[in-house]
């Protein structure tokens, strides 16, 4: 790994550090929360989409 | 006809075939079927007409365990027993009531509702009820239930010129039996007090226990003591599976529509579980009271407010010199597990004028009915929130697993248990004909007899039971 970061260029590195944040765009999309699940909140029996 | 007292009652020189101890919903009720037979009846009542303070006082007892209410204020020594502060609701054990469930030990009954159901119509022309609608299920696991509130039949004061015009019916004030003695087959006699002092003994052929849900016991107990077992020969839970009703507030609720449910003429509406969700989740049965915000317009919406943003609602109350309470108020009354250890015992240090031990309940409530105060207001509240119906708010005494509080109802004044039905005689006294095991002549009326307590309040299923035994005991008297 030591040996492949010596042989890149350090413009090359700076191109990746600053594209690093764009690959969250291929991160796969949060779970889907359900509105209708039913949670307890200090005593309230709620639907999930009540705390929306 | 009516006596005062026993020694009116001797001249007449009347020839009862059967005896009946007590003049409440379930005595009344046998001695009318009885009498209307053309059955000659004893009915020995240990108070006079009226309320008196030295008639309750044999009543006085005492509990251990869990907070109940005084033993002589719980209920009442006087003809018409304890109808006499009765509320008037009505409705009958569920049929699921009847069953047994694996997840609750000696639960079930040897008869099923089916076997009360031809009463019913009896019942509804003695209590002054209209018919009942069937339950409506709200989801799966909750039902709209109905519980009728009516007129509060004071027995004594409904029946009094009937049973004083009656030829087949003696009813005897002031008198009761401090003792049955038997000899392990039969009862052979009563020891009887009379206006404040002993009146020798008494027989009959047929003798029927109403004295009560808490006073059955202490009478066959006391009994049974003194004949050497000879009033109850399969003694094994006499004065056990003793049960209440117990009552709390549970919580809150916000309600979407306050029409969705038809409410009572006090603004209530009643709930409870599908025998599949308390399969689900192992728990008793239980009846949740909706009590619909009383408050009209503003005083609603700051209601409402109140579950939410109590501070500002609080404030808004106080400008309208008002003190307005949370949205919907849920009351929650539960099926008590049946358990040998909540029973009734003789005192070993207090009696009463007469020389009867009084009583000693030890009473205490469980963990499974812990579990089913908590999961049926979840079961109710996530009823609520999934057809959109309302929110629920459980107190935090619920959630977090706080003490019961002393300051509340508590329970129902429901005496139900310590004679119960069964088929084995080391888990019951009475069988399904509610004849004492082994004695030939002896039966226990009222809710005494109960194998279990379902959520509803019982003098309903009380009177069903005492016209299924009158009729039975008419068949049997007249062989």
């Amino acid at each position: 790994m030591s040996r492949f970061i010596r042989k890149m260029s350090r413009r090359a590195i700076m191109q990746a550090l600053i594209t690093l944040p764009a690959l969250s765009l291929f991160r796969s999309q949060q779970p889907v929360v359900d509105p209708d699940e039913i949670v307890e909140i200090n005593g309230w029996i709620l639907r999930r989409s009540d705390l929306a | 006809m009516i006596f005062d007292s026993y020694e009116a009652y001797k001249q007449t020189g009347f020839k009862p075939k059967a005896c009946i101890l007590g003049s409440g919903p379930a005595g009344m009720t046998i001695a009318r079927k009885l009498g209307t037979a053309g059955i000659p009846i004893v009915v020995l009542e240990a108070g006079s007409r009226e309320f008196s303070e030295e008639s309750q006082d044999f009543y006085r007892g005492k509990t251990v365990g869990d907070f109940y209410f005084d033993l002589d204020i719980t209920r009442l020594r006087f003809m018409g027993g304890s109808s006499n502060h009765w509320a008037g609701w009505c409705r009958v054990l569920d049929k699921q009531d009847f069953e047994p469930k694996a997840w609750a030990p000696d639960t079930g009954w040897p008869i099923s509702r089916a076997d009360i159901e031809p009463y019913l119509g009896e019942v509804h022309d003695i209590l002054e009820l209209p018919a009942f609608r069937p339950d409506v299920p709200v989801s799966d696991d909750i039902r709209w239930v109905q519980l009728i509130k009516s007129p509060a039949v004071r027995f004594g004061e409904k029946y009094a010129d009937e049973l004083d015009k009656s030829k087949n019916i003696a009813v005897v004030l002031n008198t009761y039996a401090t003792e049955l003695t038997g000899d392990g087959k039969r009862i052979t006699g009563a020891k009887l007090w009379s206006n404040g002092q002993d009146a020798g003994t008494f027989s009959a052929d047929y003798f029927v226990a109403c004295t009560g849900g808490l006073e059955n016991s202490r009478l066959l107990l006391w009994s049974n003591e003194r004949s050497n077992g000879g009033v109850v020969p399969n003694a094994a839970a006499l004065g056990r599976y003793w049960m209440e009703h117990p009552t709390f507030e549970g919580g809150n609720a916000v309600l979407a529509n306050y029409s969705e449910f038809e409410v009572d003429g006090s603004n209530e509406a009643f709930f409870s579980p599908t025998l599949a969700a308390m399969e689900r989740l192992q728990i008793m049965n239980f009846g949740i009271r909706l009590i619909e915000s009383p408050y009209p317009n503003v005083k609603k919406l700051i209601a409402d407010l109140a579950c939410t943003a109590p501070n500002m609602a609080e404030w808004m109350s106080f400008q309208l010199d008002q003190r307005l309470r949370c949205a919907a108020q849920l009351y929650v009354a539960w099926e008590q597990a049946p358990l040998a250890s909540n029973r009734i015992e003789l005192s070993k240090t207090d009696v009463d004028h007469a020389g009867v031990p009084r009583i000693e309940l030890r009473w205490k409530k469980s963990p499974l009915e812990r579990r089913t105060l908590l999961e049926g207001l979840r079961l109710f509240g996530t009823t609520m929130a999934q057809k959109n119906l309302g929110r629920v708010r459980i107190d935090d005494w619920i959630s977090n697993g706080g003490d019961y509080p002393t300051n509340e109802e508590t329970a129902g004044h429901h005496h139900m248990g310590g004679t119960r039905m069964g088929t084995d005689v080391l888990k019951s006294v009475v069988d399904a004909n509610c004849k004492v095991h082994g004695m030939d002549n002896f039966y226990v009326g009222g809710s005494s007899v109960f194998c279990t307590s379902g959520q509803c309040n019982p003098t309903t299923t009380i009177t069903a039971l005492a016209c299924r035994l009158g009729e039975h005991l008419g068949k049997v008297i007249a062989v």
